[in-house]
């Protein structure tokens, strides 16, 4: 087959694709799974947004709809305790933010949510019924950035078709890390 | 229970041959069959899916699936057991049989993964593919369990013909026990798996560590563009379907191919409930079908049937197709049918980390490993237990998921995680078990499927010869990481059941003894010859290789035989 077929097909395929695809917005469409309130959204958004904040060259976890995709992910993928551990999370910061400055997290200067979250990261609120709230919010936040448009084409390096594989490439400073 | 085709109406459903099943010896099967000029039906018991159209996830970026891969909830508590196969998620379950629509009874448990849909498992399979030696033929007969009726130069050359065609990657080792075949290029090892090849092989004479071999096209020839399948794209994708056709399934290649011949009729939502047996005249008439979505039940007529419906499956059939002449099942004079079942053993593995190599990096995703042939008990008995295994391994530096479970939060802990990480290690297990009686498959006196058939009892388990050789490849495996220049070594024994590793084997075995086997040396029944099993079920002993291969070549030589006895008008 011939490089013009090929890409004929694959185009084809795209337009074939029934994948449930996702709205062109992408995540921030979706509507927020029931039970949640915006702030909740977007105290997460923040809380997220602190673990991958904005660095040169590619936007922090708050730009991805962090948010939106912990909830969901939550409601679709994880046990019901899950729903739980967010919400002891979130009070948990809400409280610490308080005891810190009466300020709530999100409005709080990023140092400071900083060294609240490297505090709580130290102290977490407990596991319950096998979900621990730190590290379930933690690993859907690495999970949600560094699989979104952003996090993968931007922070890391994303080639979706690399027609063949090299086994020695030298690694030059600042490389990032391939997203698949 | 005897049909015959002269009966009114049997003409529309007369064919030549009937191939039972669509995946990767199916598909071979038709492919032969039809090219020979025979017009041939295949009967698929799943859905149709044609190659590109049906694919509809091949070309998803991490960020347009729903929930970026990981299984919903609801998907993964529906399907306990599908779920555990590596290869089953958000972007693939669509190819995998769902575990309450295909009840079956585990008397002993096992993890029995099904790709319901024309083209079968050819769309999931793990795609390496390696030769036997005559060290596998021989080996059972000189342990004594089992005995194998055709030596490997026999099959050599059907391997070579089904390897041009299929497209397979590779070195030229000239390793006497794992023979070359007809290859294409081979996948790069990277350079921290070079390093460790060396240092293993300078550790432990004779020991060899090759890259690994597989069913993609690193380079397109006529025979492939012919087909309409290009260079694969080292997309590593492949479960979803491959829309450049670059790994080798019946949906982007036999199939297409028997189809251009004009001879080819496929029946997708056909379940195959027996095959007909003409006590008259000692030859099986046709097959018998409930259609998988009216129940309506339908029967087709041909000289020469292939049981290609994967290896329980086929057993399933074949133990309920009960005449006079075969009250248990076809063939099953002895009541062996069903039985000697055996899998391969993956329950150890090792995990390491690898210092070094830090400047070192890779481009692109392959689709194989590096792999050292079997090392023990080679040409003789050589430890405390019997047979062998194959090792696999890979190095890779560690991906931004390290961050999970890790401390830090930042911008410097974020620009870490962005930079490839440490190199990791991972060493796997392929180990062969012995087909025993004990382990079988058998019909359930009670339990029935939602299309009436009497649903499979599975019967199968390890056995301290397993355990015993777990032990060796994890202090073996210990060894060679050692000696590669691995820290941190980490040995796991999953203990996971017998069927997850999708390689069941055996129930209809060859031999050349009819008292103690199924199937004679050209696959066919030695009581039924017109009716040939070239799936899983066939075999005598399950080597150490990854078995579509050699599935592949020996449904190619049945073929083959199959049309030439035709010729004959011996069948």
């Amino acid at each position: 087959m011939n490089r013009r077929t090929l890409l004929r097909h694959a185009a084809q395929l795209a337009a074939a694709a029934a994948l449930g695809s996702l709205p062109q917005r992408g995540w921030a469409a979706l509507p927020r799974p029931a039970g949640w309130s915006a702030s909740e959204e977007a105290l997460l958004d923040a809380i997220g947004d602190t673990i991958l904040p904005a660095t040169p060259g590619s936007p922090g976890a708050g730009s991805v709809a962090i948010g939106r995709f912990i909830l969901l992910m939550t409601a679709d993928c994880h046990p019901p305790a899950a729903a739980d551990a967010v919400r002891r999370l979130l009070a948990e910061v809400t409280t610490r933010a308080q005891a810190a400055g009466a300020r709530p997290f999100p409005e709080l200067p990023a140092a400071e949510r900083e060294s609240l979250l490297v505090a709580l990261e130290r102290q977490p609120p407990p596991a319950r019924d096998g979900v621990a709230p730190w590290r379930h919010v933690k690993d859907l936040t690495l999970l949600g950035y560094f699989t979104a448009e952003a996090g993968a084409t931007q922070a890391l390096r994303y080639d979706p078709v690399p027609g063949a594989y090299r086994g020695s490439v030298p690694l030059r400073p600042g490389d990032r890390a391939w997203a698949t | 229970m005897s049909s015959h085709p002269t009966t009114p109406g049997a003409r529309a459903h007369t064919y030549d041959a009937i191939v039972v099943g669509s995946g990767i010896s199916g598909g071979w099967a038709a492919k032969e069959l039809c090219e020979a000029g025979l017009r041939t039906l295949v009967l698929e018991r799943g859905r149709d899916v044609q190659h590109l159209r049906d694919y509809p996830t091949a070309l998803a970026n991490p960020w347009d699936l729903p929930h970026r891969g990981r299984l919903p909830r609801a998907l993964a508590q529906a399907n306990p057991i599908a779920r555990k196969c590596y290869a089953f998620d958000e972007a693939t379950e669509h190819f995998f049989a769902k575990d309450a629509e295909h009840p079956y009874v585990q008397e002993k448990p096992f993890d029995w993964i099904r790709g319901y849909q024309v083209g079968g498992k050819s769309l999931i399979w793990a795609r390496q593919t390696q030769r036997w030696s005559h060290h596998d033929f021989e080996g059972p007969a000189r342990d004594g369990f089992a005995e194998w009726p055709l030596t490997y130069d026999e099959l050599a050359p059907w391997y070579s013909h089904v390897e041009r065609f299929v497209g397979i990657s590779g070195n030229r080792d000239g390793v006497e026990g794992l023979p070359d075949g007809e290859f294409l290029p081979a996948w790069e090892m990277n350079d921290a798996e070079r390093s460790m090849a060396g240092r293993i092989e300078g550790a432990f004479p004779g020991r060899r560590v090759v890259q690994g071999r597989c069913a993609h096209l690193t380079e397109a020839r006529p025979e492939h563009l012919a087909q309409g399948r290009g260079k694969c794209q080292s997309r590593n994708l492949c479960y979803r379907g491959c829309p450049f056709g670059g790994y080798f399934s019946s949906n982007s290649s036999t199939l297409p191919w028997a189809a251009r011949t004009g001879n080819l009729t496929v029946r997708p939502g056909s379940v195959v409930e027996s095959i007909l047996h003409d006590d008259a005249t000692g030859r099986a008439s046709g097959v018998r079908v409930i259609d998988a979505a009216t129940k309506a039940v339908t029967e087709y007529f041909a000289k020469v049937i292939f049981v290609n419906a994967a290896c329980l499956n086929t057993n399933l059939i074949l133990l309920n197709s009960k005449s006079r002449r075969y009250p248990a099942g076809l063939g099953n004079d002895h009541g062996l049918l069903g039985r000697h079942v055996a899998f391969h053993n993956y329950r150890g593995s090792l995990n390491a980390s690898l210092e070094g190599f830090a400047d070192s990096y890779y481009s692109g995703r392959r689709p194989t490993q590096p792999m050292m042939p079997n090392f023990r008990n080679v040409t003789r008995q050589e430890t405390d237990f019997q047979r062998g295994y194959m090792v696999f391994f890979s190095a890779a530096r560690r991906g931004w998921t390290r961050g999970q479970g890790a401390p830090g939060i930042g911008a410097a802990y974020k620009e870490e995680l962005t930079r490839p990480g440490p190199w990791g290690v991972y060493m796997m297990m392929q180990g062969e078990t012995i087909p025993r009686f004990e382990n079988h498959v058998r019909l359930s006196a009670d339990q029935r499927d939602p299309w009436g058939i009497p649903q499979l009892v599975t019967s199968i388990g390890y056995t301290e010869n397993d355990e015993r050789m777990i032990r060796d490849f994890l202090a073996q495996g210990r060894a060679m990481l050692e000696a590669a220049g691995a820290r941190d070594i980490r040995a796991t024994d999953d203990r996971r059941n017998p069927g997850l590793d999708i390689h069941e084997m055996g129930g209809a075995r060859m031999g050349r003894d009819p008292r103690t086997s199924l199937l004679n040396r050209w696959n066919q029944f030695h009581t039924c010859p017109n009716v040939f099993v070239t799936d899983g079920a066939c075999m005598a002993s399950t080597g150490v290789q990854n078995p579509s291969l050699t599935f592949m070549a020996l449904t190619a030589r049945a073929a083959r035989h199959a049309v030439d006895e035709l010729r004959k008008g011996s069948l």
